[in-house]
């Protein structure tokens, strides 16, 4: 809203300069978001809150103006010489929807350009003057926040005015020249035969007043405020007029503005005025509010005194009387907003002044906090990802459809029923993400293009499946890609990215203390997406909780990136809260020494690391304390289809020290098996 | 014990011997103060301890002495060899030590080659400011609490009275999956959930991610914010003054100064806004100000008694304050960052400065 300085001070006798109005007005709730100079003048931009109708007017600034600053407010006087003739024949067919309808007939008014002062003061309020009666209107407005609307009368068939809903009618053509489509409970204004306004929103071009327009009909009147709304909801249509009917005017001030604009038009564009009519069938009443003293303060939390409060309501324009220890208050009309006593209290806080409020700290009991053990667990996972040198990402939770299709998913994938956004600002951004994944390597396209390199990322986010529900299942995911930099560097190494991110995950389940989880390979690929060679499921404590694995190169190419990208993905974090073990519970420290014996096997290429181990352990003993293979080798003088493994086995016995013949006899025993279960022969 | 009969003998015995092993022991202490290589020191003690040494003969020699005098002249003799041992000892040591020195010298490295690491990674800013500001209340007693992020609209909008077809909301731009289910516009949400589950007295904070339909140099659709509430019998609003205080206090320093302004949400009442006053230029005025010296940070008030009811809580009995935080304009204060859309963008260079 914006408002002049000069005309605020036509209804407040102020005597502060702009600026300090403005901090004034501010500190009232009357934020003023913008300050310019208009010829002479000075312009306030105020943001006007959305319970503040009243305030969508200067004469409804002026009077906060006039209650902050305890100035007398002038309010402006209306006359309407002499009246002639009956007022125009109105009927409401749905009172509830348009409780108030005032209306006159203006005679003989001669239209034409608005006089210098009305001109102006509508420009400097960011309105274009058009001509004198419409400028009117909107000058009142302005003026009073009361929206009114002129017909030309003679084109009003049988002259009069009927209030309906559009029951039928489909298409209607406004002012601006737009054919619009109905909803199907918009109330219009119609004459004898035909709608000629969108009440509350728009006037139609069918009865507008023209250069050649001779007789006006005049409204001032009260629309119910939530269906304007949604009437310019569904038109799409947002006028100054629906701006303040759906946030409600002054249904106490509609005939005031009727007879202002009426007393404005006969000044600037002449004419004779009818009597008023005003179809008013339930004057509206308002109840008393009561609060006490002690509320006031107590919410507040300063003793505020009871003369205060009456003075403060009584400047607002509340009717107060002193009941007991308190007040019973009838709010002005205008003050649409004043529903209960914690209206009346913020009121008294307003007008105290936030910043004369103390700054206290509460006491309260203790009491047993909820223990979040998933928040700890991300914490945790955060940082042990940090430490291996992964950056958080946070992408938005929205999916691009078209991100299904590149990463392969089939037809029946879960991922797949996707939750849509109806009014999405764009495609890229239309439905709410089933995977971590898209996003994901978006990052990586966009690092590689901009010429970074070794891209390591995660993300903790939720992603959103349908649950049958209203409301859909989310599901807190953890996700990393990793591309790795391939370009020489002092201590580079020449592994496969895979192991790293492999050993990314051993070490984060290291430091969460999980120990029962395994890499595994099924028949078929893990994932669509991922390189069917190169990619595993992670299984903890026998369920399949993620996968591991390179980014298929179809994928990459589609996603515009160069190089592998190796991904893990994590489907469901509280899989791995379960997994993590309550408590942890220390093992005496072993007590005699141990014995380490080298073993080198020749196996076929195809043999697994794990398939080797998990015999060496099975070996029935007690003394086999760990395995480690500490070499893999292929080449000469190795034959082409095997390869070479070498396990470094330590032997411990919990009991005694153990001699080489009990050693001894374990070992052999493991290199028997070894031969016989996978074909292995000892490699001197 | 020395037997005391053999005390004349021993005077007459010592005069020779003893005067011997002296200057034996001032000699070997001279020849080792001018040894000057390891070799000398070996060669000194082949001249003093050695099988023919001059000492060692010494010990031959014990044989003549009158067997009472042996012991005394014994032990004499031993100390003079352990002196001389001790001082060949560490004028040894002190060669050895240099030699090696000088041979450790010979293997530099460069200790300017870059260090072999893997370089730590980094938190997104916007979980450090979460995970700060968390922690402050976390102290204070307050629980963590989440809610969805695909919310219905009664716990989004009309639990905390924003009535349908009412323009306070118009004050959120929504997303809307269907009639009654919207990507939730604040975390607020929260707020009814909460209670529903709980009774007073309660202290939650629930950050999260919030939505709205809105994407502009200034805006982006996603971002974080932080509903803080507080519910009990006797919390006043001049409370709420005080948390708020504390927290930007811990914030951005004990210089900061904060404004409450009367504002308006449909779920709180009485309603304020808080500026504080502007990190950058600390209140002369810049272009992150828009020159007026203070800066809006949060939006707060009195819990509405109509969020009572929906909650089923008595509003006669109890009070409570609620404030709503937005954690990318916190960082971007806090770090100086100014482009909101770095923070979903994800770049290398942006997140390492975190």
């Amino acid at each position: 809203m914006k408002a002049s300085y000069k005309w605020l001070k036509e209804f407040v006798d102020f005597n502060l300069p702009p600026d300090k109005l403005a901090h004034t007005l501010t500190m009232a709730g009357l934020e003023v978001e913008e300050i310019e100079e208009f010829e002479g003048d000075t312009i306030f931009d105020i943001g006007i809150t959305p319970n503040r109708p009243d305030c969508l007017s200067i004469r409804g600034i002026a009077r906060e103006i006039s209650a902050v600053l305890e100035i007398p407010f002038k309010d402006i006087t209306v006359k309407i010489g002499a009246e002639e003739g009956e007022g125009p024949a109105v009927e409401i067919e749905s009172p509830e929807l348009c409780p108030r309808y005032s209306s006159r007939i203006i005679r003989g008014v001669k239209p034409g350009p608005s006089p210098e002062w009305l001109s102006k003061r509508l420009e400097s309020c960011g309105i274009r003057p058009a001509s004198n009666i419409v400028d009117i209107t909107n000058y009142v407005l302005l003026e009073l926040g009361q929206p009114m609307h002129a017909f030309d009368l003679d084109k009003l068939t049988g002259g009069r005015i009927v209030v309906r809903q559009a029951a039928g009618v489909e298409k209607f053509r406004t002012l601006d020249g737009e054919e619009r489509k109905l909803p199907a409970e918009a109330l219009l204004i119609w004459d004898a035969e035909k709608p000629v306004a969108i009440a509350g929103v728009m006037g139609g071009r069918n009865t507008e007043v023209s250069e050649s327009t001779l007789n006006i009909l005049l409204e001032s009147a009260y629309f119910k405020p939530s269906l304007v709304r949604r009437t310019s909801r569904a038109l799409s249509l947002s006028t100054e007029s629906s701006y303040r009917f759906e946030r409600g005017v002054d249904i106490e001030a509609v005939t005031l503005a009727l007879d202002r604009a009426a007393q404005l038009i006969v000044q600037t564009a002449g004419g004779r005025v009818t009597r008023m009519t005003d179809n008013y069938p339930e004057p509206f009443e308002r109840g008393k509010i009561r609060v006490s003293f002690k509320k006031i303060s107590s919410v507040i939390g300063v003793d505020i005194d009871g003369a205060f409060v009456e003075k403060t309501l009584g400047n607002l324009g509340f009717r107060v009387e002193r009941e007991g220890e308190g007040i019973a208050a009838v709010p002005p009309g205008y003050r649409t907003d004043m529903e209960m006593d914690v209206d009346i209290i913020e009121e008294v806080a307003r007008l105290y002044g936030y910043d004369r409020i103390p700054s206290t700290l509460p006491t309260m009991q203790m009491s047993s906090p909820p223990e979040h053990e998933t928040q700890e667990l991300i914490k945790t996972l955060k940082n042990s990802m940090v430490k291996s040198g992964f950056s958080e990402v946070i992408n938005f939770s929205f999916l691009n459809p078209d991100a299904l299709e590149k990463l392969n998913l089939p037809p029946d994938d879960k991922r797949r029923d996707i939750i849509h956004i109806r009014n999405p600002l764009r495609k890229e951004e239309s439905a709410m993400r089933t995977t971590l994944i898209p996003a994901l390597l978006n990052n990586i396209a966009l690092n590689l293009n901009r010429g970074e390199k070794m891209l390591r990322f995660f993300e903790v986010s939720r992603v959103f499946l349908p649950s049958g529900g209203k409301l859909p299942d989310e599901i807190t995911q953890f996700a990393a890609v990793y591309h790795k930099d391939v370009t020489a560097s002092i201590w580079q190494d020449k592994h496969d990215g895979f192991y790293d991110l492999k050993g990314t995950v051993e070490n984060l389940f290291l430091e969460l203390k999980i120990k029962r989880y395994s890499f595994e390979r099924g028949a078929s690929p893990v994932e669509p997406y991922l390189h069917p060679g190169k990619s595993c499921s992670i299984v903890i404590e026998g369920r399949k909780t993620g996968s591991l694995g390179t980014l298929h190169p179809g994928v990459a190419r589609a996603f515009d990136i160069k190089g592998d990208v190796i991904i893990l993905e994590i489907h469901d974090i509280e899989k791995i809260r379960e997994a993590v073990p309550a408590r942890i519970t220390y093992v005496p420290l072993p007590r005699y020494p141990y014995v380490e014996r080298d073993i080198a096997i020749i196996v076929s290429k195809d043999t697994t690391v794990a398939q080797a181990e998990k015999i060496i352990r099975g070996t029935d003993t007690d003394i086999i304390e760990s395995v480690k293979l500490f070499d893999i080798y292929t080449g000469k003088p190795i034959p082409e289809d095997k390869k070479s493994l070498a396990f470094s086995i330590r032997y411990r016995s919990a009991v005694k020290t153990l001699t080489d013949s009990e050693v001894d006899a374990v070992h052999s025993a493991i290199i028997k098996s070894l031969e016989a279960e996978l074909g292995a022969e000892l490699r001197s | 014990m020395t037997p005391r009969p053999s005390i004349t003998l021993w005077k007459w015995s010592k005069k020779g011997m003893l005067n011997d092993i002296e200057s034996i022991k001032n000699l070997a202490q001279d020849d080792i103060a001018r040894a000057g290589s390891l070799k000398d020191i070996n060669d000194l003690k082949a001249k003093y301890l050695g099988r023919k040494g001059l000492l060692t003969r010494k010990f031959s020699s014990l044989g003549s002495i009158p067997r009472e005098d042996r012991p005394r002249v014994g032990r004499i003799l031993n100390e003079a060899k352990d002196f001389i041992e001790s001082l060949l000892k560490k004028q040894e040591d002190i060669f050895r030590s240099s030699e090696l020195d000088k041979s450790l010298r010979t293997q530099q490295i460069d200790v300017t080659v870059p260090g072999c690491f893997i370089p730590a990674g980094h938190l997104h800013p916007v979980t450090r400011v979460l995970d700060e500001i968390s922690a402050i209340f976390v102290s204070l007693g307050f629980t963590v609490e989440e809610g969805p992020e695909v919310e219905l609209d009664y716990y989004n909008f009309e639990a905390l009275n924003f009535p349908k077809d009412h323009p306070a909301r118009d004050m959120q731009d929504t997303f809307f999956i269907s009639d009654d289910v919207v990507l939730r516009t604040h975390t607020s949400s929260v707020q009814v959930r909460v209670m529903e589950k709980n009774s007073p007295p309660l202290r939650v904070i629930a950050p999260g991610k919030v939505y709205r339909c809105d994407a502009d140099v200034s805006h982006i659709p996603m971002f974080h914010q932080l509903e803080g509430f507080m519910v009990d019998r006797h919390i006043r609003f001049s409370d709420l003054k005080g948390v708020l205080e504390l927290l930007i206090h811990r914030v951005f320093g004990r210089d900061t100064s904060l404004r409450f302004r009367p504002s308006f949400f449909p779920f709180t009442e009485p309603s304020a806004e808080i500026d504080i006053s502007c990190v950058i230029c600390s209140g002369a005025g810049c272009h992150v100000c828009g020159g007026t010296g203070w800066i809006e940070i949060l939006g707060a008030g009195m819990i509405n008694p109509r969020v009572y009811e929906k909650a089923g809580y008595d509003p006669e009995l109890y009070t409570g304050f609620a404030f709503g935080l937005g954690i990318e304009r916190v960082a971007m204060l806090k770090y100086g960052i100014d482009d909101i859309r770095l923070f979903p963008e994800n770049d290398k260079r942006f997140l390492e400065q975190f």
